[in-house]
């Protein structure tokens, strides 16, 4: 019977440490696929742990990382021990709020403590970056510290100290040697879960740090748009080090204590607090060496800010080393996350907007003009990406990309005649269950309009109106996921047969599963460019203007074009790539001779916040 | 020993400072109106009669609901585990509690990426059963798959405070109990949860407010048209820009957090 009990018990933990580790087993064994794919095996390889070792921008998100997440984790112990101690002895009121402050940063969603935050910086124009972003996860780790320090505390005996300080101990030894020692688990388990907060911070991070400093969630999630392996190489590494720390900490204590068992016990405790103060001094080390490294002086620095995954890293280098500067490169969500941090008063210098933002950013004065005869290449730039509506002349604007909104579709399961209704195959019964929307109240607002034949641009209210109608009737009928960039990679997967993407991502689809086809309606689309701009506050403009020429060139556009998978504004790049690599991929080559076709205007706040209200009707059901 | 008093100084700055100011520019916000720059301050209560719509109700209805039942799951799963943990000998007990917390060292984007692979259509589940013979079963996108990656990110954060709770436990109550005659479920409702009652709690709060506030794991498990306050919040703040309709509904948030606290603090009272 107790061998059954025994049993039962063994096997409901095995049980649940499987249902922990199967995502991590599952990173780990991808991190050694030969292919790009995380959902089919394909061999054995090291070539992502080269790739991960390459990769600058990775390695430095480490160091912010564990930095962090040490410092952080140290102070926010130290402060919290020492208010839990306080906290028991104050008086009620001070008690009452103090406890009740303190769940505020617990309770809040981290959302909103992150953009409290980025307010209270922006406030005190505090530039963003390590230090922000450092004392930003401390606020957050207190009180999780406080939490698991003060019920230990509340049940001390209270007379403990006092018969402690009667027996002839200062305070001082009363705390060390008495009070400290008895809480100790709690203290533990408050550093344990402010380490564990720090270093997986996703959310306040991305909204508190800047000027190029990310850790490594800043950097897994700019990957969603293309999710490779190198990331799982990293948590492999991260998980083989903990796992030797840990048998270093656990097990050496344990032999080293059969071996010599005569001695007094207490030499244990002082070994782990030998082990600590190695750790704090290493932790130190590296952040002198941190320091100095980041401010490395004499060179430029250019301030840049894209979207993710949208430039060959590559690239970047090569300009630094040609140009003799220093990049610090930032990537964005969206555009809208991007004039977010904008307007919060972030410092860049060349920025990579889409059309109706440029239009936007121009409007608002955020932008300065280009001055043209810094760029020598200008004459590289087909005809067909200038002077377009979102601003005429391009005095503001150099295009980056191009290219449209689509259908991709996999030919294997839907027909071609199915394809003939354009838009309207989003609403054929068949596919019922079977398709990705995109996750963007301007994209999808944009179908319904072009299917009922109606410009995207409308004001009219009615029309949009009707255009929701559409969405809630697909909506009903059809039961589509509404995707954002995970559709790439499912879409590669062949997981569903009809999506709303991007022409470049479709290229780079398409040459990834060759069942995928891509077509822009006859109804027309969003014709769309991405194009680079320099802001007014811009401190180097020179190399600005330089870097901005230095894309244009011949084999860096060809480079980028490669790598990124959209469609080179560049004519050399353009025509190369069509012989090449996406040699028979139709997305690679925008549609431009549908006279339905596109592009976004910008949209009044009304407007804005009119298809923002009824978007979120549509996915909140 | 009032000269503990002292201790709490530093961080009652440091919480007005990094806590209480931060959170009044929210509420400034909550407030007003005209947008990211707060130039002229308008009160207005507009933000909040806007939350009233059926549509914004609907989701704070469903974000309470998938916090409940993730937080039920938790506890039903991880109150045995911590429970089975607190039985072991000491050193395995710190290790074990280690192992729970691992996990959590890795990048929970990253575990939820894997979960994604694991569940999708063409992955490496569906990839397993079809091999068995068994049809593709749609997990992605669905409850199953947002609340299954709500479990397994927050479930150390039930096992912990419980575990912690049980391991103060004195285990000669246990057996005083079974020598007063008590059978193991008496034992087990008198003595072991009524003791582990605070980690118990602990655990619930955590959990439930890392559920009910989350908007990473919908988001990627539960598609666009997942949309909890998490998820609300965000789009308010980064694709529409209303901070101030966004403030409102996070305030509102921390109102329906803070009576869900009171509750639960009534009960760790009558416990006690």
């Amino acid at each position: 019977m107790k061998g059954l009990r025994r049993f039962l018990s063994r096997f409901y933990m095995a049980l649940c440490f499987i249902f922990f580790y199967l995502p991590i087993v599952v990173t780990v064994i991808f991190s050694f696929n030969s292919s790009k794919s995380l959902t089919n095996f394909t061999g054995f390889s090291l070539r992502w742990y080269e790739e991960l070792l390459s990769n600058s921008e990775i390695m430095s998100a480490v160091y912010v990382s564990v930095t962090v997440a040490l410092l952080s984790t140290v102070v926010s112990t130290v402060l919290g021990t020492m208010t839990a101690l306080g906290l028991s002895k104050s008086r009620k009121f001070l008690k009452e709020y103090l406890l009740n402050v303190n769940n505020i940063p617990v309770l809040n969603p981290e959302i909103v403590s992150a953009i409290s935050l980025m307010l209270l910086f922006s406030s005190v124009g505090m530039p963003k970056g390590y230090w922000t972003m450092l004392l930003a996860h401390i606020s957050f780790c207190t009180p999780f510290v406080i939490t698991s320090v003060y019920p230990k505390v509340r049940s001390l005996d209270p007379n403990l100290a006092n018969a402690a300080m009667d027996l002839g101990a200062t305070p001082f030894q009363a705390l060390t040697k008495v009070i400290l020692p008895m809480i100790r688990p709690g203290i533990f388990a408050g550093a344990l879960l402010a380490f564990t907060m720090s270093f997986d911070d996703f959310v306040i991070s991305y909204f508190v740090s800047g000027n190029g400093v990310k850790n490594i969630s800043i950097i897994v999630y700019n990957m969603t748009k293309r999710i490779n392996p190198t990331i799982n190489a990293l948590s492999t590494i991260v998980i083989v080090v903990i796992v030797a720390i840990l048998v270093f900490v656990n097990v050496i204590p344990v032999i080293r204590k059969k071996r010599r068992k005569t001695e007094a016990s207490y030499s244990k405790h002082k070994k782990r607090s030998y082990i600590a103060a190695g750790v704090a001094c290493v932790l130190l080390i590296c952040l002198v060496a941190g320091i100095s490294a980041a401010s490395q002086g004499g060179k430029k620095t250019l301030y840049v800010y894209n979207a993710g995954e949208y430039i060959d890293p590559d690239l970047l280098t090569q300009f630094e080393n040609e140009y003799n500067c220093t990049v610090i490169y930032d990537t964005f969500e969206s555009n809208e996350m991007m004039y977010t941090k904008l307007s919060s008063g972030e410092r860049y210098d060349v920025l990579v907007p889409s059309d109706y933002m440029i239009e936007r950013l121009i409007r608002e004065e955020y932008l300065a003009p280009i001055q043209w005869d810094l760029i020598t290449n200008k004459d590289k730039l087909m005809d067909e990406v200038l002077d377009k509506s979102y601003d005429p002349g391009n005095v503001y604007s150099v295009p980056y990309f191009w290219g449209t909104v689509g259908i991709l579709y996999d030919t294997t399961v839907v027909s071609e005649e199915d394809m003939a209704a354009g838009w309207d195959v989003l609403m054929n019964p068949k596919y019922r269950g079977n398709l990705y929307m995109y996750d963007s109240e301007r994209d999808s607002f944009m179908v319904a309009l072009k299917a009922l034949g109606y410009s995207m641009n409308t004001h009219d209210e009615e029309q949009i109106r009707e255009a929701y109608e559409w969405l809630i009737t697909q909506r009903d009928s059809m039961d589509p996921v509404y995707a954002g960039d995970d559709v790439i990679d499912n879409m590669i997967s062949g997981n569903k047969a009809l999506a709303i993407v991007y022409s470049g991502d479709a290229s780079y689809i398409m040459s990834e599963n060759e069942n995928m086809s891509y077509c822009t309606p006859s109804q027309g689309t969003n014709l769309w460019y991405d194009a680079m701009v320099i802001t007014k506050n811009c401190q180097e403009t020179e190399l600005a203007h330089a870097f901005i020429d230095f894309m244009l060139r011949d084999d860096v556009a060809l480079a980028n074009t490669e790598y990124v998978g959209y469609t080179s504004v560049v004519s050399s790049a353009y025509e190369a790539m069509q012989e090449t690599t996406y040699a028979g991929i139709n997305a690679y080559v925008p549609d431009i001779s549908n006279s339905k076709n596109e592009i976004f205007a910008y949209q009044d706040t009304e407007i804005k916040r009119l298809f923002a209200e009824l978007w979120t009707k549509v996915k909140a059901q | 020993m009032k000269h503990f008093k002292k201790l709490t100084y530093p961080y009652v700055i440091w919480s007005a400072l990094m806590i209480v100011v931060p959170l009044l520019l929210i509420a400034l916000y909550a407030f007003t109106t005209d947008g990211n720059v707060v130039k002229k301050v308008s009160f207005t209560l507009e933000n909040f009669a806007k939350i009233i719509e059926p549509t914004y109700l609907n989701v704070f209805w469903k974000s309470i609901k998938m916090g409940a039942i993730t937080t039920v799951i938790c506890l039903v799963v991880g109150y045995p585990l911590a429970y089975i943990i607190s039985k072991c000998k000491e050193e395995v007990q710190g290790l074990l509690i280690l192992v729970v917390t691992i996990p959590t060292w890795i990048n929970m984007l990253l575990r939820t990426y894997a979960w994604m692979n694991l569940l999708a259509d063409n992955g490496i589940i569906n990839n397993l059963l079809s091999k068995l013979g068994i049809g593709p079963l749609t997990m992605m996108y669905t409850d199953f798959s947002v609340i299954l990656g709500m479990v397994c990110n927050f479930l150390p954060f039930m096992i912990i405070p419980i575990h912690t709770s049980l391991s103060k436990m004195d285990h000669s109550l246990i057996e005083a109990a079974y020598d007063l005659g008590a059978d193991p479920v008496q034992t087990f409702r008198k003595i072991i949860l009524k003791l582990s009652m605070p980690g118990v709690i602990n655990g619930c709060m955590m959990v439930f407010l890392m559920s009910i506030s989350t908007f990473v794991i919908p988001k990627l498990l539960g598609g666009g048209q997942y949309v909890l306050v998490g998820n609300l919040i965000e789009n308010q703040f980064i694709s529409v820009g209303d901070w101030n309709f966004g403030s409102a509904i996070s305030l509102l948030l921390a109102a329906i957090i803070l009576i869900f606290m009171r509750v639960t603090k009534k009960i760790d009272v009558k416990e006690n």
